[in-house]
């Protein structure tokens, strides 16, 4: 080893618990990334191995009852590889032991062999059998719910009948990786399930001989004009036999979701990461311009000695780039291992039957590499002043530090300051933007802190705003078919029923120029009490003109504003088409919707005065034997319970959050301690021989602590407002990235937030000054005093 | 000026008494004896120079005087304390209370004034004298608001004797004041001393490897290897300003 890089180690292993604190925070930085990256890439890798191996349609399509001699002409439409019909069918469960409303989706297995699309991922047991009526394949997560296993038995109810089934096997499908039910934003497998069954028998319990109501079908090659030529294809077929619309795999609903989570992982893991990274470089340049000031003698020494400018640059780039390969290799492992876990969570809500771990190398090579760059560029900065003097000059002391009255003492408070108050102040303003920049880094430890916390205040404010003013009811019930209205006399003679609402829905497309959106338009009743729209203070919104209203979104992403006119494909009854008018937007905050006054709407229809479902409000003394009453009505589909819901979205937002949450609180910790720290460290060793003239002439070690620790209350204080705003900002971007179809969270931030941030940064300011304050107790009042800086 | 000074230094009262004051340093596996068994008085009002070359133990026998280090063995009493026995808020509050340093170095506070660096003491002195009035004392009263930065070093010197004496120290100590200086500003920061020592009566001890300031002092006290040589009193004292090196 040479001499120089032996002076490298000892000086890194001097100041090694500065080293350490920078190391953390580049660490950090390089944790999220790989974390985020990890994810990212392992659920990319692992959902297309799943697409590829199981066949994921690329084309999906419902209609109403499509005679079996069709199939062969949706084979034929040009681009069309291969096609899968299927019979799909909702239905109410039964399942033993369970009160509680359940819906599931049955969905037809060919009679012979694995479906050539959508194939299922068994998991346990095995196939129905053929001519076996009773045999089920059951979803993985419905049955972990429901602790069933193979050869337990369920019912589901079909025209009030309760058919058995008998549980063979237990599955997993790509189409449902996110396996939400209908009007579902997550999956609650306690309360929907998907199950599988032959085709014969699933069609002769629902009438549906001879044909089919679902298809799905894999095009030649996956271009945009080919899919978008086959759906209007498709769709010509389907229209006779009440077509619902054809979608494309983009548009599914499970991998639509997954979509979108990815898209947010991607998003989400790149500035974060980079935030750490600068406030790394800005440590590390602080240190190193402290160091190599500090070795200013030695290195004219060395230059003395022959040592060339670039060698010695070299020497301290070296410096950096060990400080920050320790940080890099930290944050590799740690985010391997924060993937690991972060992936066990995803697999939680987005099922596959195997994991491909891919932390691809590349990402982990920008990060190394951009660490680097970001340590060299620190260390460059710090070294230039020091290796451009000549050596002569260089040898000798640097000269006194001038000072001057600082700014705020000549506002007029200079006579009320102590002796020890103007150091402090004179310290700050002398470096003025060495103090902003350590303000600053703080600010970022607080704002992650709010960031964080603002997240669950967000969250805490959409399930409240969805769930106590849009939502509620308690229970919503779908028919199987439009029913007549009077079907809501009937319900509302249930006992234990307080309040009913019918509700309305008809499948459409909306259309604006080439833009056009599947979706469902909901009725409203003008005073509709159970289910309302709120504008963005929360108020209910009275649907009581024709026209449509949409969620913000969809307008948006519909390029219309209120006023223009949008064509509305309705895709069941005589499917009507008709031009309507936007007569309002709505910033609601889950999903995404269109609105029509009831009346409206049944005319837009052509329909009799018919409804689809009804809100309930019900006595909760007496839910148990309603959902029996219920289950035992042949008209109703299913029923859904709004606390239900609520929790599985709380769950679901809790799980998510709560880790974030830990990892972002240990990561603002680390980059406020780094930051106040090294903050610390450096104003003690340039100050510690004035700290020990003092401590000679009589002052105490209290009131020389508090010189210190009152230039880091300072910078702390003035960095807890910036960091509040700048939490603030953030928050207000993450929202936006974080805005979906899924929901959009409102900008909402407690001022319990802003304590908890406010309190995380004064406690890490704490732990540094508790730190240092034990190397003041150990300052050397002779040495110091003896030695010339 | 000369006023007030005590009569004869010689029968005052002893201030320091020191008896069998040993020090050792440990250096990694060798022991460095810095003092080998000691013994002195220091009088009330009294000018003494400690003399000796590098490495004799007069630094650190200035040191335990001031309250700065403990002895390894012996005993140090100040009046009626005992300062070998003394724990770390006591040789603070020794420090605060009855001593005044000067260093080689100044050791002022870069970022305070002079008046500022004065008043770092008085502000926490029981009785002291103003900022304005000991830099007078030294002949600084122009240069109030000058920063350490915009002083030559033997105006720094006589700032940091200032802020020294601004508390009424019952004791100066001066370790090498004019080490880091030219002649006529080492003759000028020597002047502030004999002023102070004249004129407030302060005890003083000087050290330092200079034999020619020895021509100003009450009493000489030679070191070597840590040991005292010899103890001198001499019957003139020369003013400082004719001292010459």
């Amino acid at each position: 080893m040479k001499a120089l890089d032996r002076k490298l180690l000892r000086d890194l292993w001097n100041v090694r618990s500065q080293v350490l604190a920078i190391a953390l925070v580049v660490s950090s930085g390089i944790a999220l990334l790989v974390m985020a990256q990890g994810v990212f890439g392992s659920l990319l890798t692992t959902r297309d191995a799943y697409y590829t191996r199981y066949a994921f349609a690329d084309v999906f399509a419902g209609a109403k009852r499509v005679p079996n001699w069709v199939e062969e002409r949706i084979a034929a439409i040009p681009g069309v590889k291969q096609v899968q019909t299927r019979v799909v069918v909702s239905v109410s469960l039964d399942v033993p032991g369970v009160t509680d409303p359940v819906n599931g989706r049955l969905i037809s297995l060919p009679d012979r062999g694995r479906p050539a699309l959508n194939d299922v991922a068994l998991r346990r047991g095995r196939f129905p059998e053929p001519d076996r009526a009773e045999e089920a394949l059951v979803g993985e997560r419905f049955a972990e719910a429901h602790g069933l296993d193979l050869g337990d038995r369920l019912f589901a109810v079909i025209n009030g009948r309760r058919q058995p089934l008998e549980i063979v096997g237990v599955g997993l499908s790509p189409e449902f990786v996110y396996g939400i039910g209908p009007g579902e934003l997550v999956p609650d497998p306690k309360h929907f399930g998907f199950l599988w069954m032959t085709r014969r028998h699933l069609a002769t319990a629902f009438e549906m001989e001879g044909g089919f109501n679902d298809v799905a079908l894999t095009l030649v090659d996956r271009s945009p004009s080919l899919e978008r030529a086959v759906i209007v294809e498709l769709d010509a077929i389907l229209d006779p036999y009440g077509g619902l619309g054809a979608i494309p795999r983009a548009d599914q609903t499970s991998n639509w979701y997954l979509q979108n989570e990815l898209s947010q992982l991607e998003n989400m893991g790149l500035l974060v990461p980079m935030i750490f990274l600068a406030v790394a470089t800005f440590l590390l340049n602080v240190v190193l311009r402290r160091t190599v000031a500090v070795q200013r003698e030695q290195i004219a020494a060395l230059k003395a000695l022959g040592y060339s400018n670039l060698r010695l640059g070299v020497h301290y780039v070296q410096w950096a780039i060990v400080v920050v390969a320790f940080g890099t290799l930290l944050g590799i492992g740690a985010g391997l291992l924060l993937a690991e876990a972060m992936l066990g969570l995803y697999m939680e809500y987005f099922r596959f039957p195997f994991l491909i771990y891919d932390v691809s190398a590349s990402s982990i090579l920008i990060a190394v590499g951009v660490s680097l760059a970001a340590a060299t560029v620190g260390a460059l900065g710090a070294v230039r002043s020091v290796v451009s003097l000549p050596p002569a000059e260089a040898m000798r002391p640097a000269a006194p530090e001038t000072f001057r009255v600082s700014l705020f003492e000549r506002l007029g408070v200079r006579r009320w300051l102590s002796q020890p108050a103007r150091m402090v102040l004179r310290n700050l303003s002398r470096r003025p933007v060495r103090a902003g920049l350590s303000i600053v880094g703080i600010a970022f430890a607080g704002a992650i802190m709010v960031v964080g916390w603002a997240m669950i205040d967000s969250m805490d404010e959409l399930l409240e705003v969805q769930f106590n003013i849009v939502q509620r009811q308690d229970l919503s019930v779908s028919f199987f078919e439009p029913v007549e209205r009077r079907a809501v006399h009937e319900l509302a003679a249930l006992s234990g029923v307080l309040q009913v609402e019918p509700t309305n829905g008809v499948a459409a497309r909306l259309r604006n120029g080439h833009l056009q959106k599947q979706t469902a338009i909901q009725a409203l009743a003008p005073d509709a009490r159970l289910r309302r729209v709120v504008d963005l203070d929360y108020r209910a919104i009275r649907l009581d003109r024709p026209g449509l209203v949409l969620s913000t979104l969809l307008a948006e992403q519909l390029r219309v504003e209120p006023g223009d006119t949008l064509v509305v494909e309705i895709m069941e009854d005589s499917r009507p088409v008709r031009e309507v008018v936007l007569t309002d937007t709505v910033d609601d905050l889950l999903g995404v919707t269109a609105y029509m006054e009831q009346e409206s709407l049944r005319r837009l229809v052509r329909r009799d005065d018919t409804i689809t479902g009804a809100m309930l409000k019900i006595d909760t003394l007496a839910e148990e034997r309603l959902y029996g009453l219920l289950k035992a009505m042949p008209a109703v589909a299913g029923a859904t319970l709004r606390s239900a819901a609520l929790q599985s979205i709380r769950t679901y937002m809790l799980d998510n959050m709560a880790m974030m949450m830990n990892v972002n609180l240990l990561f603002a910790v680390i980059i406020a301690f780094g930051v106040i720290y090294n903050t610390a460290r450096i104003s003690l060793s340039e100050t510690s021989r004035e700290l020990a003239s003092l401590r000679v002439i009589g002052f105490t070690r209290g009131e020389i602590s508090s010189i210190l620790l009152g230039e880091l209350g300072i910078l702390t204080l003035a960095s807890i407002p910036l960091g509040l705003l700048l939490g603030f900002a953030m928050i207000t971007g993450v929202m936006s990235v974080f805005e979906s179809e899924l929901f959009r969270l409102p900008v909402v931030v407690e001022p319990s937030t802003f304590l908890v941030s406010a309190a995380t940064v004064l406690g890490s300011m704490a732990i540094s000054a508790w730190t240092v304050r034990r190397k003041l107790h150990d300052l050397d009042l002779v040495a110091v005093l003896k030695t010339r800086e | 000026m000369a006023a007030q000074a005590p009569a004869s230094p010689a029968q005052s009262a002893p201030v320091f008494s020191m008896r069998g004051v040993t020090k050792v340093y440990v250096m990694g596996e060798v022991e460095v004896y810095a003092l080998r068994g000691v013994d002195l008085e220091l009088r009330e009002g009294e000018f003494t120079v400690l003399l000796g070359p590098s490495g004799s133990g007069k630094s650190t026998l200035l040191n335990i005087l001031g309250g700065l280090d403990r002895p390894t063995d012996g005993r140090v009493t100040y009046r009626d304390g005992d300062l070998s026995e003394a724990g770390e808020r006591a040789l603070t509050r020794y420090r605060r209370r009855h001593v005044g340093f000067v260093f080689q170095f100044y050791n002022l506070i870069p970022s305070l004034t002079a008046r500022e660096n004065v008043a770092l003491v008085t502000e926490i002195a029981g009785d002291p004298i103003t900022p304005e009035e000991a830099l007078a004392l030294v002949g600084l009263k122009y240069r109030l608001d000058h920063f350490p930065s915009q002083m030559s070093g033997g105006e720094q010197q006589r700032v940091a004797i200032a802020r020294a004496i601004a508390k009424r120290p019952d004791v100066l100590l001066c370790d090498e004041p004019t080490g880091a200086l030219d002649i006529s500003t080492g003759i000028a920061v020597l002047g502030a001393l004999e002023k102070v020592n004249s004129e407030l009566g302060t005890t003083t001890a000087v050290i330092t490897h200079n034999a020619a300031i020895s021509a100003m002092a009450d009493r000489v006290i030679s070191l070597a290897d840590g040991l005292i040589t010899s103890d001198v009193r001499n019957a003139t004292k020369q003013p400082a300003a004719t001292i010459e090196w």
